[in-house]
This record gives C-alpha cells, sequence and structure tokens, in this order.
C-alpha cells in the first residue's frame, strides 16, 4: 500500500519569458487504499498535476512521492489507444517483464475489467467508447501500479456507460486496495466514487477533506459556487 | 472494389498496369532488337521498319526506349528507396533521442532543406563519379531532407497523441516506441508523398543523364536517348520525342497512383452541398420536421423523425451517441454531407446554429468582430462600418465586457466560454426564428455551462426565436427547455414536457438514462444504475421497438412489432407498447432492489 504525496509541487509550463506557472505549491495526500477527488474547472491545473506525478511534465519545484509505480488512466480512449496495436497487443505492453505467461496475464486483466478473451485480437476502433475505457484501464493495471491516476476517464463517454465504468473503477479500488487520485469537473460523479474531495483553483488547493464534509458545507466561496453551478434535473 | 467505380482508381490502375508491362516486359520483348547495330539503316527518320528511326549505329529507337524502361524506373525506385532510408532515419530519431540531439538534428534538416534538390544533386553526381547507381544516389540522397522534414512533422504530431504518453507511462523504451507506435501511424502519408517522389526522381534521373552526368554509354536510360535524340532532332524529331513521351508518361503513372494513394488513405473525397432542406420564413411554426431520414448507403443513423417547435419554444433533443441527434440537428441546418443523404421535409425560418467546439467553428485567422460582421456584410448588404457598429453591439448583448476590445481580438484570444458567447452573437446578427444549439456546453467548464445556458434563455426571450438544444445531459436540457424529445437508435422514442421528465416519464428508456446520471443525492453505497447491452447501431435491421433488447418490460409483441408514436392527451407522446402509467415516485427500480436476473437489463455490471 502506498500514499501518494504531493509537497510543495510547482510546475511551468512553456521556456523564458513566457513561461507560466501552472501549478503553484501543491500539497496534497491521498491517503494509502484510498479514493481522493481532485475537482476544479479547466485549466485549473489538475491535469497538469497528474501529468507531473508520472513524469510527463518537469517539477519546477517540490517532490512527489512515490517517485514510481503510478499508472495514469487518460480522458479520452480515442487517443490514448495506439490504433494500430490489437487490445491484447496493448494491454500486454504494460504487463512486467518477469511475468512469465503473458497472454494468461492479458486474459485476466480483460476478464478483470469484463471484456471477453476474444476482445484481445480487436483493434481500438472495433470497440465502442466504454469498452476502450476498459481497455484502458486493464493497462493501466496491468503495470501492477500501487497508485492509479484517473483523469477525466469518463467525461468522454455516455451516461449510460459512465456507470458501468464508475461501478468497474469502484470495484476494483475496493478489491485490489489501490490508492487513487479521481480527477473529474462533474461534482457528482466523483462524490459518487471519492472518500476526500481537493478543490483546486487556479493551480491551487483552495479546500479538501472527506468528501460529505465538503460537499455539504463548503467553506471555500469557489467550492461553493462549483457546487451552485451544477446542473440539476427540476 | 470500390476504388475502381472512380476515375481516379481506373486511370491508378491502367497507370500501374502499364508501369509494370514497361518495366517488366520492355527488356524481354525489346532488349535484342536495342542492341542490334544495322549499319545500312544510319540515323534514319520515320520508317515503316522503324516508326522512330534509327540512332547513329543503325539501332531502332523505338525499341531502345522500350527497353530502358527498367533501367530507368529502376534507377528512379532505387533513387527513392534511398531518399526514404535516409529521410525516415533522419526525421524519426529526433522524436526519440534527448532534446539536445533532437534540436541539432532538427536545425541540421531545416539547413538542409533550404537549398534546392537539383542542385545538391549535381554536386553529389560530380562527387559519386559517373554512371547510374552514383547517380541514384546522388538524387535519393538530395531527396532526403524534404522527406526527413514530411516524416519530422508527421512524428511530432503523433508523439503529441495521448497514446505515445500513455506508452511513456508505463515505461515503453524508445526503439519500441518509434517502431511500434510512431512509425505505423505515419506510414500512410509517406507512401503517398513517396509515390509522388517517384516521378520526381524519374524527371531528375532523366535530367542528370540528359546532362551526362547520369548513366554512361554503353548502357542507356531515357535521359540518356533523349541528350542522343536531341543531337538530331531537326533530322530527326521522333528519335527525341519518343523518350520524352516515355518519360512524361511514367512520370504521369506515379502521380496518379500517389494521387490515388492519397484518396484512399487520405479519405479525400469530393464534397459537395447537401440537400433536402427548405428554408422559408415561415408565420407559424418555427421548425417542421417531418418524416426526416438520414442514409449513409445501408446505414440509416436517422429513421423517420418528425416534430414541430412552436416561435419561441425552447426544445430540448437528448440521446445517447449514436442515437441520431447530432444528425438531425445537421440536417435541420442543412449541414449533412456527401454520401449521406436526406429525405424527408423541413421547413424552418432563418436558423443560426451554435456548435460544439467553439475554437473549431470560428475562423483562427480573423478577428472576431469580422467575423461577426460578415454575416451582415454578406446577407443583409449592411456597409462594413454599420455592419462593425451592428457586432460590437451583439457582443455587448451577450454579456462580453469591453466588446469593442473583443472584436479586434482573434479567437484563441478568448476564453471557452468566451468564443461560445461570441458564436451566439454572430447567431444574432440576423433575426434567427430558430437557434440550434449542438452540444454547446459539453466544451466548457460547469460554472460557464450555466452562463451559457442563461444566455440563450434570454437571447431566445428577448429575440423571440425558438432554440432546438441538442444534449446527452439531461440535467442540461432540463435547465433550459420546457419540452424534451428523447431519441434512441434514430426514432424519437418519447416527448415530454419537462416536468414530466423530472415527475417520471413514460418510457421505459428515458427512465433508464434518469436513472443512470449519477446526482447530489445518489446513495453512495449502491451501484449506479446502468443499462445493460446497448443500441442497435445504424447498420443493423431493427424489427419490432429498438429498446425491447434492453426493457425490463419488453415482450413477444416489443421483438416483433415497432410500437407507433402515440400522441397523448395533454400534449408530447410515446412509442411503447407497455409504457409506465403511474406518476411520481423515483424513475426506476436501483439495481439492488430487484433480483440479481442474469437477465435483467438494469442489473450491475461487471
Amino acid at each position: 500500500m502506498t500514499a501518494l504525496e504531493f509537497h510543495g509541487v510547482r510546475v511551468r509550463l512553456g521556456r523564458g519569458r513566457r513561461a507560466v506557472d501552472v501549478v503553484h505549491g501543491v500539497d496534497l495526500t491521498v491517503p494509502a487504499g484510498t479514493v481522493t477527488g481532485l475537482v476544479g474547472t479547466s485549466g485549473c491545473g489538475k491535469s497538469t498535476l497528474a501529468r507531473a506525478a508520472v513524469g510527463l511534465v518537469p517539477l519546477a519545484a517540490g517532490r512527489i512521492a512515490p517517485a514510481g509505480g503510478v499508472q495514469l488512466v487518460f480522458q479520452d480512449p480515442y487517443s490514448s489507444l495506439d490504433p494500430r496495436m490489437t487490445i491484447g497487443a496493448a494491454v500486454a505492453e504494460a504487463v512486467p517483464r518477469r511475468v512469465r505467461d503473458r497472454a494468461g496475464e492479458v486474459r485476466r486483466l480483460l476478464d478483470l475489467v469484463g471484456l471477453e478473451p476474444e476482445h484481445a485480437g480487436r483493434l481500438p476502433r472495433h470497440l465502442s467508447g466504454g469498452q476502450r475505457q476498459r481497455v484502458a484501464i486493464a493497462r493501466a493495471l496491468a503495470a501492477r501500479p500501487g497508485v492509479v491516476i484517473a483523469d477525466e476517464i469518463t467525461s468522454s463517454l455516455d451516461v449510460s456507460v459512465q456507470g458501468m465504468v464508475l461501478n468497474l473503477i469502484r470495484e476494483l479500488q475496493r478489491e485490489l486496495g489501490l490508492t487513487m487520485l479521481f480527477i473529474s469537473h462533474n461534482l457528482a460523479v466523483v462524490r459518487y466514487v471519492s472518500d476526500r474531495v481537493a478543490v483546486m483553483d487556479a493551480g491551487r488547493i483552495v479546500e479538501s477533506g472527506p468528501v460529505d464534509d465538503v460537499l455539504s458545507a463548503p467553506r471555500n466561496p469557489y467550492t461553493r459556487a462549483l457546487l451552485d453551478s451544477v446542473p440539476k434535473l427540476g | 472494389m470500390r476504388g475502381l467505380k472512380n476515375p481516379l482508381g481506373i486511370a491508378a490502375l491502367v497507370s500501374l498496369v502499364f508501369l509494370l508491362f514497361m518495366v517488366v516486359l520492355g527488356p524481354i520483348l525489346w532488349g535484342e532488337e536495342a542492341v542490334r547495330t544495322d549499319t545500312m539503316a544510319l540515323t534514319q527518320g520515320v520508317s515503316a521498319a522503324h516508326p522512330m528511326g534509327t540512332d547513329g549505329l543503325g539501332r531502332d529507337v523505338l525499341a531502345r526506349v522500350m527497353a530502358a524502361s527498367r533501367s530507368s524506373v529502376g534507377l528512379a525506385l532505387l533513387a527513392t528507396a534511398v531518399a526514404v532510408a535516409g529521410g525516415l532515419l533522419l526525421g524519426a530519431l529526433p522524436a526519440v533521442l534527448g532534446r539536445r540531439a533532437a534540436g541539432l538534428l532538427n536545425g541540421f534538416v531545416s539547413l538542409v532543406v533550404a537549398f534546392p534538390g537539383l542542385l545538391i544533386a549535381l554536386v553529389l553526381a560530380v562527387v559519386l563519379g559517373s554512371g547510374g547507381r552514383s547517380a541514384a544516389f546522388a538524387i535519393g540522397l538530395a531527396s532526403v531532407p524534404a522527406f526527413a522534414r514530411l516524416t519530422q512533422t508527421l512524428a511530432a504530431s503523433v508523439a503529441g497523441r495521448d497514446f505515445v504518453a500513455a506508452a511513456r507511462v508505463l515505461g515503453v523504451g524508445r526503439a519500441r516506441m518509434l517502431f511500434r507506435h510512431i512509425l505505423p501511424n505515419i506510414g500512410e502519408p509517406l507512401i503517398v508523398q513517396a509515390t509522388l517522389g517517384a516521378g520526381g526522381a524519374l524527371l531528375a534521373f532523366a535530367a542528370l543523364s540528359f546532362l551526362g552526368l547520369g548513366v554512361q554509354a554503353p548502357d542507356y536510360d531515357w535521359g540518356l536517348l533523349l541528350n542522343e535524340g536531341l543531337n538530331r532532332v531537326y533530322v530527326n524529331p521522333a528519335a527525341a520525342l519518343a523518350p520524352g513521351i516515355a518519360v512524361v508518361l511514367a512520370g504521369l503513372a506515379f502521380n496518379i497512383l500517389g494521387e490515388y494513394a492519397a484518396q484512399v488513405f487520405g479519405g479525400r473525397d469530393t464534397i459537395a452541398r447537401a440537400e433536402g432542406r427548405s428554408a422559408r420564413p415561415v408565420p407559424g411554426d418555427a421548425l417542421i420536421v417531418r418524416d426526416l431520414r438520414v442514409s449513409f448507403g445501408p446505414a440509416v443513423p436517422v429513421k423517420g423523425v418528425s416534430f414541430t417547435v412552436a416561435p419561441g419554444e425552447r426544445v430540448g433533443l437528448v440521446g445517447e451517441s449514436g442515437s441520431g441527434k447530432s444528425l438531425t440537428a445537421l440536417a435541420v441546418a442543412g449541414l449533412v454531407e456527401p454520401p449521406g443523404v436526406v429525405t424527408g421535409t423541413i421547413e424552418a425560418g432563418e436558423t443560426a446554429m451554435v456548435f460544439q467546439d467553439p475554437m473549431t467553428s470560428l475562423n483562427p485567422a480573423l478577428r472576431v468582430g469580422t467575423q461577426i460582421a460578415e454575416v451582415a456584410t454578406t446577407h443583409q448588404r449592411l456597409s462594413r462600418r454599420d455592419a462593425a457598429r451592428r457586432a460590437v453591439a451583439r457582443l455587448a448583448d451577450v454579456h462580453i465586457g469591453a466588446p469593442a476590445r473583443v472584436a479586434g481580438q482573434y479567437p484563441h484570444e478568448l476564453s471557452g466560454g468566451m468564443r461560445q458567447r461570441a458564436m451566439i452573437a454572430m447567431g444574432l446578427m440576423g433575426a434567427p426564428r430558430l437557434i440550434v444549439a449542438d452540444e454547446p456546453t459539453t466544451a466548457l467548464d460547469v460554472t460557464v455551462q450555466k452562463q451559457i445556458l442563461d444566455l440563450l434563455r434570454e437571447a431566445s426571450t428577448t429575440s423571440g426565436a425558438a432554440v432546438l438544444l441538442i444534449s446527452h445531459d439531461l440535467a442540461v436540457v432540463a435547465q433550459l427547455c420546457s419540452r424534451v424529445l428523447v431519441m434512441y437508435a434514430g426514432v424519437i422514442v418519447e416527448d415530454l414536457t419537462t416536468e414530466r421528465l423530472v415527475a417520471g416519464p413514460a418510457h421505459p428508456y428515458t427512465r433508464a438514462l434518469l436513472a443512470s446520471v449519477p446526482d447530489m443525492s445518489a446513495d453512495r453505497s449502491l451501484p449506479l444504475a446502468t443499462i445493460h447491452g446497448r443500441m442497435p447501431s445504424p447498420a443493423e435491421p431493427v424489427t419490432g421497438c429498438p429498446f425491447a433488447p434492453r426493457c425490463p418490460r419488453a415482450d413477444e409483441r416489443c421483438l416483433t412489432a415497432m410500437p407507433p408514436f402515440t400522441s397523448a392527451s395533454g400534449g408530447g407522446g410515446v412509442a411503447c407498447w407497455h409504457p409506465v402509467r403511474e406518476t411520481g415516485g423515483g424513475p426506476v427500480t436501483r439495481p439492488d432492489e430487484e433480483a440479481p436476473d442474469e437477465e435483467d437489463p438494469m442489473r450491475r455490471t461487471r
């Protein structure tokens, strides 16, 4: 079990005079085996924070632990899978070298995310959006990470499919005891999967705490504005 | 084969057969005759025995041209192979090298690409020495920079995609990244470029040989024959013409093949205007759609949709991806592109369209104000100054602070919400009777989403325009619209008021859809309700109700007969054999309250 910790993380994007701080000194801990939801509007730096945690973006200052063993599930299952690679090959690529029975491992992972073994031979374009996102999840799990970051994984899916992916994520997290940072702009979705929630605005964490506390009694005005703008039925 | 139906496909096939014939059979059929000297027939003109005359040693020119095909085309292909190999190496390496090395390599390629290719080829030909092989290398090496640049650009665009980032997170090595992820995804445009490049190499080769830097006698190719023929062009023009024609034909063949490859890979199809829409200023309804069908060959994504929108009414069209809702909106706006075929009748007054992504629907090269004003200068024949003034006024109407300053900015300088406001301002330049908004808030944040929905409501109230809002999000639709049309698999399955949607819809699909939306009061200890199974694809023939295989209320009749759309007494209606009659209560039973039956379509999925 590993906790995910951000200590004074600062990320600067761009070069020279045009460089801007996108993340300004973020301190955040996702306790081991739990889910922390990260909410905020687009451009607030939440995706950059995720990319920094897996080493896709360099840090300008601060420290992220653990340094390895973190996997990221991307937002768009249409662009995050190589269109020329079969599902089986994409998942197998992520399986650690030491695993002997690779084909068996791929079958096990596909089964874990509710896909049939036949899917291994297909190309991403033959799969629906929800199925592709399952593949992306299987691939992230194949690397046997201690920590998984899910970056807006349901925002490009239909509501009925979103439900299946969220149920799957919840079950897998509980079954495998994963530590997870769940990023979304949808508060209802975050509330559904998270134990704790952190609210990010303009590169800073403005509020964090247990999900029920933050969403029922927000202390920060920005959190309140975010809650007020959630569209409601009726 | 589909390709053989279009003229370019046929031309490409003919070219390929022609090239293969010349290359394979040329030397076999004419090889002997090409070298047979005839001292009795030196430097002759056109005759029956020698259709293109003879050369200085009495050899038949036509036979020599035919026999030279293999060497000419072969050397051109060798040059192309050198260019492709070198270009791939130089172009793809930066994608996997460190930042410093990549920068140096890119700089080198940029420098070399600035030199004219033929000049480099000439210099290299002299340096490498005479002979066909070295000339091929000279031309190939000279084309390396251009190829490297193309590969570099393509590889950089692929390297920026998510799947490459995903592979990096997984720790995939550089070589594997190059060969498994990058190269396969840039292959198609490179093949096109290589084919076109082969045509260019052929011409360049003929030029080198013509100048005496290429193939040397006693070997011969088209360029050398052209050189020999040109010396006697006044005596026997045919001797110069024949190799010239051969070069042109072969070059043309390569180009046609390249064009065809580009068409096949790039999906470069001709675009024509859509039909099926009559815009007329109707006094009655803002929009009348009757029996609208949109088909793409055998696939019919919209299967007979009928509805009307009253003046000033705000109607939501909801459905999942693939339900046909966006195509319905495009058909209403007259924007369905071939090969899509639209039938049925659509009667609409002046229509304004607001798209999902305002970044792609605004021209990035034009100032916002200019684009908005354009509507008035082209459609209402306003002077440029009046149009500009009205554009600023409309920007103010959509609550953009400092509208005059924003009018002078470019789209990329605005935020997503501001761009969407600008799009709405553009729609309001005329006097629209209908605003069609296709997922206008999907690309925006929740905070901005609310503002845009409020703005659409305000625009419709003040201008009297009706709104047709297309969305997958029931909550968004409920916020703006008074009436909701629910689409499933190309048909409208329910037409109901927003109050009714909230209180309890009649169609099981609408209920299931409603249940699958997580809201802020959902019980977190239970899994979310989901809809088991999937929507039939537009190409699948459906007998009966399209939702029947996923429906908990379905029986024998649902599977065999399509339920007709029956209007309810108080307006609206539903297409279902077993609509839910009672009102109130929760939308549908939660999955865990039902028996965990395998056949239960609302079961917990995993």
